[in-house]
């Protein structure tokens, strides 16, 4: 049976944390097309989470496509995150590694260059919002 | 569903105006709010704030002085048979009598609910391999919580309420209780609701929330919807609370930038906002946080409870 | 609701049965000796003829050899054991649900908490009205040998035969049961009930008992010598009749011929012990009456 994990203290709202369990079982394999996921009281006795929670989980699920409830049966895998196509990795690595060499030029170190990435992520979220 | 003919489609829980005097100080006022049917409510508060107030009110233990309350729909006196039968129980350091044994607890639970389910309340000591004729005093304190759970469980009332159960526990006896009361839930939609003064650990579990301080609703509401309401913005120090597109419920104050958390007026957000600030969400803990820091005193200026209520309205506090 | 009354009250139970066994044992040990000495020595018919006077040898013998065992201090003792005994079951009764929080169990049930007060006490007094006539009668037929010397209405005799045991432990039990529910500990809650409890018990006793009916006067003619009868020795007492209560002589008499006595005859021992246990029973229903009515005006 699939386990899922809770960080109390990640700050990510409890539901949002098994959906993104579940995509990352996917790119990684661990989770495959047909494969059941649990019910929502093995999720809740294992976890001690809020039902709803769960519920709220597949359902954003079966809204991306990714899985779906049989009645009676559960709910089970019904499609696949593919992780992008090997060359769009290859483009994409191409540009970053002319990026990490400008800013090496451009004299910033390891960690100046981690801050920067991390600061330029959460501008384009707050954008989102 | 426990009792489908008993709750129908009431709310679990209504209450308007709910107050308690004692003597000359008010342990609850002005209390309102709606709590649907099957959610699992948090109510969060400092001690004192009136949280077991609140509870004995609901479980009829207690008579309001003032306002109304309703669980499913129905209206009773305290003390009354029928108030009590509504609502299960498990009070503060889950209190048991100590020479009992486990079967004798069972068999007074019996002997005082006519909807008493034995069968519930033996399959659930199987299950975690409690004897039933061990001594309440021989079991640990993890244990005798399950007891005091499977008691109130076991009366199959539409209502479960929880006074600060776990705050006694170690971690695991903590998890291990909150397991058995999600998998409850689960299993028959009862209507939970479980005061506490620990926020971290109530996230997981509650998806309606109360905060209470100084014997006022400080915030009521669906987690949800609570959550989408509000924002954390960075803003300029200079920036007045006015200017601000919602209430402001809790501000801290840098040298030259402030981080406000602000309960959000859709009205006057698209007109307001401005490019040098940041807007970000609002976590489950910050939110009851900055509520619970809030002075007692301040309007909460609730929507929910100003369309309930005629009269002036409340103005907002500003620094 | 009654076997949860019974089930807490079980242990409580047990140790009164112990000490019922434990007097019953020794009245019997004491009691078989006394009534074998009674009828070895012929008093019965001595008593029947004569009330004593005409074998005052065999009285004192009797009196001297089982006197110790009704002595003054061991009386003195169980004076105040039916108050002990009724503190002891009255005060924890609500003091302890309090004290230990598990009224918040107890009355969150679905049994109002004015009907599981009223059902313990139907039980609980019920117990002790038996253990109250248990105690009695095991104290009345110990006794009977030396009541037909003494009678029963005198002091120490009174106290522990017909009805006024019983109401004794009512009495105190009310009293700590009330005083458990305003004190909301249990030990505190017997002390302040068994204060007021020998106060009482003492004042109707001394100044009460005496009074309940006018006494009556005996005058003796002391012109050839007088005996000074009144205390619980002598048989039979002044005014020849056993089983009176010699209530001492009325004040200003000093230097007459004819000396006169208060008393109260022992054919009314039965109508005081029913003023007495009313007294006392009427205590208790008032008690028991305010711990209801305060119960079910708590806010919770």
């Amino acid at each position: 049976m699939f386990r899922f994990r809770l960080d109390s203290a990640s700050g990510v709202p409890p539901y949002l944390q098994l959906v993104h369990q579940v995509r990352q079982s996917l790119l990684l394999g661990y989770l495959r097309e047909g494969d059941r996921l649990p019910t929502v009281k093995d999720v809740v006795s294992d976890l001690a989470i809020n039902p709803n929670t769960v519920v709220k989980a597949y359902r954003q699920l079966e809204h991306e496509g990714l899985a779906g409830g049989k009645p009676g049966q559960g709910t089970f895998i019904t499609g696949t995150l593919s992780p992008a196509t090997p060359d769009t990795h290859h483009a994409l690595r191409a540009s970053l590694e002319r990026w990490l060499r400008d800013a090496d030029a451009a004299g910033l170190n390891d960690d100046e260059v981690t801050a920067l990435i991390a600061v330029a992520r959460n501008d384009m979220r707050k954008e989102k919002v | 569903m426990i009792h489908d003919d008993v709750v129908g489609n009431a709310p679990a829980l209504r209450t308007a105006g709910l107050g308690r005097r004692y003597g000359h100080v008010w342990g609850l006022r002005d209390c309102t709010l709606t709590v649907p049917a099957g959610a699992v409510v948090g109510l969060v508060g400092p001690n004192g704030a009136g949280k077991t107030t609140l509870l004995q009110m609901i479980i009829g233990l207690l008579q309001p002085t003032e306002g109304q309350l309703e669980v499913f729909g129905e209206t009773t006196r305290a003390n009354s048979a029928k108030a009590l039968a509504r609502v299960g129980y498990v009070a503060q350091d889950h209190p048991l009598y100590r020479d009992f044994t486990v079967a004798d607890m069972f068999h007074l639970g019996r002997a005082m609910n006519p909807s008493w389910d034995q069968g519930v309340a033996t399959a659930r000591m199987d299950a975690l391999g409690i004897p039933l004729k061990r001594k309440i005093k021989g079991l640990s304190g993890g244990q005798q919580a399950q007891v005091s759970l499977a008691m109130a469980l076991a009366k199959r009332a539409p209502l479960l309420a929880l006074d600060e159960p776990v705050s006694s526990l170690d971690p695991i006896a903590r998890l291990d209780f909150m397991r058995e009361l999600m998998a409850a839930a689960a299993d028959t939609g009862v209507t939970v609701i479980v005061a506490s003064h620990v926020v971290s650990e109530l996230e997981r579990l509650c998806d309606w929330l109360i905060v209470l301080t100084g014997g006022r609703m400080q915030l009521a509401g669906p987690v949800d919807d609570l959550l989408a309401a509000h924002r954390l913005l960075t803003v300029p120090r200079a920036t007045r609370d006015a200017e601000l597109p919602g209430l402001a419920i809790h501000r801290a104050d840098s040298d030259r930038h402030s981080t406000v958390l602000v309960r959000i007026d859709p009205a006057r957000l698209a007109a307001q906002e401005r490019r040098e600030w940041g807007v970000e969400p609002v976590g489950f803990e910050q939110l009851v946080l900055a509520y619970l820091q809030r002075p007692s005193g301040a309007s909460t200026d609730n929507p929910a409870q100003a369309a309930a209520r005629p009269g002036p309205a409340t103005k907002e506090v500003t620094r | 609701m009654i076997w949860v009354s019974w089930r807490q009250s079980r242990s409580q139970a047990i140790a009164c049965l112990g000490v019922l066994a434990a007097l019953a044992v020794y009245a019997i040990l004491v009691g078989s000796s006394m009534r074998t000495a009674f009828s070895h020595d012929g008093l019965a018919a001595c008593l029947a003829r004569s009330q004593g006077t005409s074998c005052p040898a065999a009285v004192s013998a009797f009196m001297n050899k089982f006197g110790s065992a009704v002595n003054i201090a061991f009386w003195s003792v169980l004076l105040i054991a039916p108050g002990l005994l009724g503190v002891l079951v009255g005060a924890p009764l609500i003091a302890r649900e309090l004290e230990f929080g598990t009224w918040r169990l107890a009355w969150s049930q679905t049994v109002p908490r004015t009907r599981w007060l009223a059902v313990k006490l139907a039980l609980v007094t019920g117990g002790l009205v038996l253990l109250g006539a248990a105690i009695t009668a095991v104290i009345t037929w110990y006794r009977a040998p030396m009541d037909r010397l003494t009678g029963h209405l005198i002091n120490n005799v009174y106290d522990f035969e017909g009805l006024v045991l019983t109401a004794y432990i009512l009495c105190a039990f009310g009293f700590a049961l009330l005083a458990g529910l305003l004190l909301r500990r249990s030990i505190p809650a017997m002390i302040a009930a068994f204060i007021p409890w020998l106060a009482i018990r003492l004042a109707v006793e001394y100044l009460l008992r005496p009074n309940f009916q006018a006494p009556l006067t005996f005058r003796q003619n002391c012109a050839s010598g007088c005996s000074v009868g009144a205390g619980i020795g002598s048989v039979p007492p002044v005014t020849g009749h056993i089983g009176d209560w010699v209530l001492g002589q009325p004040a200003g008499q000093s230097g007459n011929q004819l000396v006169s006595y208060l008393y109260q005859p022992a054919d009314r021992f039965w109508h005081f012990q029913f003023i007495e246990a009313g007294l006392f029973v009427a205590l208790t229903a008032a008690a028991l009456g305010a711990a209801i009515w305060l119960l079910h005006r708590r806010p919770a």
